[in-house]
């Protein structure tokens, strides 16, 4: 796709915001073209990152769960832990890795919650894994304009 | 817009039974809290034959909003506060009847010629008077803790909570918001609920009014750096006056984007200005319990936006905005004030 979807999306966007909100009346109605250019900006800066921070997640979630799941007592947990551990991302397509994302993050908070109530050295030890996981999925997820 | 207008004509004339000729004009839809449909008109009516014409602000609840509320809390908190310490504009008529503008509703006076731009407040000509605004909102924020919620007839109007479980309350609310809410899991929300469950704080020695969203953003000042309105009391309830400080303090209102809270002041500040206003102390150990609680609420707040958005009853950008915008930043919060934001 030519131009690059991330050109459209920035080259439209700047159109809204220096162009067309300035000549939109009432200002409720310029507000919500303001935003909308706001919205069309992150758009773009996602659009570039969708795929890859999704596969490094996935990825980085799977570890986790490989290796908690030899120390988790719970059968039923450990085979939903085993069983994530083992599966891979058949597909590239966006909307696939959000699926696989979303049950594994489901997964995930069910694990935390676990070893959060063990107190044996190697509950210690993946929980502050999943911390660390956590902080970075917040960097892969950040805007350039966000507050903070 | 203006097809709204003989309609709030008629409601009017219905409530002023000595007027005659009313008529309402110049209505136009503000941004005004993404909550409810926030419209300012001009009416214009003969009383004796004197002609009367008052600027006022309608709001009225959407199909779907950012914040399920109570108007009616919101309407008695502007009514309790009106005329005190607490610049509020003054609460006019509250209707809870469809048949008037589809919708219920509520009617205030406009306060006019001044600003409520989180943007603006970080950059001239209002951002050398930083300090004064901080002192300002501070205060006040010290004077509706210091309130006396029975006196203001605010415990007739709005729910009353043991102390001792005026943060179970919220945080079983705002889990149901994100429970029923929520788009997608959201690990570091649920850990940090799992916390505050965990440890929670120390009860207020009594019953205090809250605010609910005391922000940068949710009040109006002039050039000068006076605030002139606190408004957005949808939130108002009874329980901690924490509550109110950590939502204030809060990483996501830090409008300059460097640390300066509201975008105005160091946090060591706003503390301070606070508990010589109020007489009350911030036990650091529980504001941060509620600081953690501040940003597990705004999170539910995104969610919910998203929510409003992606199910379609609420198209308004602001709502699809407030939830990609801001939810990795509250994720941000919420892992700082548990010690783990690398």
């Amino acid at each position: 796709m030519k131009p690059e979807p991330e050109k459209l999306l920035e080259t439209i966007a700047g159109k809204l915001m220096v162009e067309i909100a300035p000549n939109v009346q009432p200002s409720y109605r310029q507000s919500s073209v303001l935003l909308t250019a706001l919205l069309l900006g992150m758009v773009r800066e996602e659009w570039d990152r969708a795929a890859a921070r999704r596969v490094e997640e996935n990825s980085a979630l799977r570890t986790i769960f490989a290796s908690a799941a030899p120390s988790v007592a719970d059968a039923e947990l450990r085979k939903r832990l085993e069983a994530a551990a083992s599966s891979r991302d058949e597909s590239y397509r966006v909307s696939a890795l959000e699926t696989a994302n979303t049950s594994l993050r489901a997964l995930l908070i069910d694990l935390h919650a676990h070893v959060e109530a063990q107190s044996a050295p190697w509950a210690r030890a993946v929980e502050e894994l999943i911390w660390r996981e956590l902080a970075a999925s917040t960097e892969r997820r950040r805007f350039m304009l966000a507050p903070f | 817009m203006e097809e709204l207008a003989p309609r709030i004509a008629a409601y009017a004339a219905e409530k002023l039974p000595g007027a005659r000729d009313v008529t309402a004009f110049d209505v136009e839809r503000i941004a005004g809290g993404a909550s409810r449909e926030t419209y300012r008109f001009k009416l214009r009516f003969r009383e004796g034959a004197r002609e009367v014409e008052r600027r006022l602000i309608l709001r009225r609840d959407p199909p779907g909003s950012l914040i399920e509320t109570d108007r009616a809390a919101e309407f008695a908190a502007y009514r309790a506060f009106h005329g005190s310490a607490v610049p509020v504009p003054e609460a006019v008529w509250l209707e809870s009847d469809p048949r008037w503008l589809d919708y219920p509703f509520f009617v205030m006076e406009e306060l006019v010629g001044f600003e409520a731009s989180p943007q603006a407040i970080v950059m001239p000509p209002y951002a050398e008077h930083a300090e004064r605004t901080a002192r300002e909102k501070w205060t006040i924020l010290g004077a509706i803790a210091s309130a006396d919620p029975e006196k203001l007839g605010l415990t007739r109007a709005l729910p009353v909570v043991a102390p001792a479980d005026a943060w179970r309350r919220e945080v079983d609310y705002w889990t149901h918001v994100i429970d029923e809410d929520e788009l997608a899991p959201q690990p570091i929300i649920r850990a940090a609920i799992r916390r505050l469950r965990r440890s929670p704080p120390p009860p207020p020695r009594r019953l205090h009014v809250v605010h609910g969203d005391y922000r940068t953003g949710n009040f109006l000042y002039d050039k000068d750096g006076s605030i002139r309105g606190i408004l957005d009391w949808e939130m108002a309830h009874l329980g901690d006056p924490l509550e109110d400080l950590a939502w204030s303090l809060n990483r996501t209102w830090c409008w300059a984007r460097d640390g300066r809270v509201g975008g105005l002041v160091s946090k060591e500040r706003a503390i301070a200005i606070w508990e010589a206003a109020s007489g009350l102390r911030a036990d650091p150990e529980a504001l941060r319990w509620w600081e953690l609680f501040s940003s597990v609420k705004a999170q539910a707040i995104w969610i919910s936006s998203g929510r409003e958005y992606t199910d379609g009853a609420n198209k308004d950008p602001i709502l699809a905005l407030s939830s990609v915008w801001l939810t990795n930043s509250q994720d941000r919060a919420m892992l700082e004030t548990m010690g783990k934001l690398s």
